[in-house]
């Protein structure tokens, strides 16, 4: 077909508005999801990290996702590798979640549970033993750092 | 992208264009300041998801091709030669993780593709079809006729139009050459897919475009 308008000339007011009309009937037709960018903010900085990723052990159940209200059994879950382990205890707690840890070798360990759009943080007792309560439901890593500056992490997990 | 005790309240849009702060998020973020790359994940991520959707990606499989497009920045932050060239990279990235995951997922579902000998993108033709403005509830008569007239478009054309309405004016050439279009599709000149998406509207909707 013949065009009724050059190609060749500078874009104009018309154009501007047709490119945000665009973009107005793409985001009804095709909304980016809910929560995209956080998501991606999550595994962005876990990939990120440079901590050494730990294996889970033994628990395929971990994986298994957790929804909605589906009520939270208590599960004991095991992460380790050559340098560390971490052992978690999930019981439901007010609606959330309550974590309870224990990572070995044992220090002054500083530890984050991340989650996308947040980072809860504690610290372990002198015999590596942590609590965190009443967290949220949803995909999660640990994160334990040591003093030295190195850091582990476990993979992405349902909570 | 570890959060740090300097790292600062969320900071302005600096630059002129989504490819500026891209350059500039990729800086900071060498330096261990990642406030700007946080912002820069909350501010192109609509333009991954489109990119990635474009090309027939499903809408659960491409929630995971820009989670990794994001991740795989952050691994190869010291490998990108050029800061300005981010924008770039992302869009490469997300196109070339979608072309993998709509392969795949053509295997898998085993899509058979009998279309007319004029459809030239028959596999994602069948992924990603152009609704029609009757399934989509578009609210005004101009909407549903710039709906329409969209839908005239060739394929390339929709695509590229889609994706730099998400953008600045200053990167449609990076994305346009991210998605293989030649340069001067869009730009400067609105180019000829803009040209042919007015035309289409104007005779079908005369006087109602615009000026």
């Amino acid at each position: 077909m013949t065009l009724d308008h050059d190609p060749q000339e500078p874009m104009d007011d018309v154009d501007e508005q047709l490119l945000a009309d665009l973009a107005r009937l793409y985001a009804a037709v095709d909304p980016v999801p809910e929560g995209l960018a956080l998501r991606s903010l999550f595994t962005a900085t876990l990939a990120g990290l440079e901590s050494e990723v730990l294996e889970l052990v033994d628990a395929p159940a971990a994986l298994a996702t957790v929804r909605g209200e589906a009520p939270v059994e208590a599960r004991t879950i095991t992460f380790t590798s050559e340098s560390a382990t971490i052992m978690i205890t999930l019981s439901p707690d007010d609606g959330g979640v309550r974590v309870d840890g224990w990572v070995a070798p044992a220090g002054e360990l500083q530890v984050e549970l991340r989650s996308p759009g947040e980072v809860r943080r504690t610290t372990t007792d002198h015999d590596g033993r942590f609590v965190l309560t009443r967290t949220g439901r949803g995909p999660a890593s640990l994160v334990v750092r040591r003093p030295d500056g190195t850091a582990v992490s476990s993979p992405v997990i349902e909570i | 992208m570890t959060e740090r005790a300097d790292d600062r309240p969320s900071a302005p849009p600096a630059g002129e264009s989504l490819g500026d702060r891209a350059a500039l998020a990729l800086l900071e973020y060498r330096e261990g300041r990642s406030q700007r790359l946080a912002d820069l994940v909350h501010e192109a991520t609509p333009l991954l998801w489109h990119t990635a959707r474009s090309q027939g990606v499903p809408r659960d499989l491409a929630d995971d091709v820009v989670q990794s497009t994001w991740a795989a920045l952050v691994r190869h932050v010291d490998t990108i030669d050029e800061p300005k060239a981010v924008l770039s990279w992302l869009l490469v990235t997300t196109r070339r993780a979608s072309w993998d995951v709509v392969r795949r997922y053509r295997a898998q579902t085993r899509l058979t593709t009998e279309l007319p000998d004029d459809a030239t993108d028959t596999s994602r033709a069948i992924v990603s079809p152009h609704p029609g403005p009757e399934e989509l509830a578009l609210r005004t008569d101009r909407d549903r006729a710039l709906w329409a007239a969209v839908g005239e478009l060739s394929e390339r054309c929709r695509i590229l139009l889609r994706l730099v309405a998400q953008a600045d004016r200053p990167d449609y050439r990076a994305i346009s050459e991210a998605v293989g279009m030649p340069v001067g599709s869009i730009g400067a000149t609105r180019g000829r897919c803009l040209a042919k998406l007015r035309t289409v509207l104007e005779r079908e909707t005369p006087g109602e475009v615009g000026s």
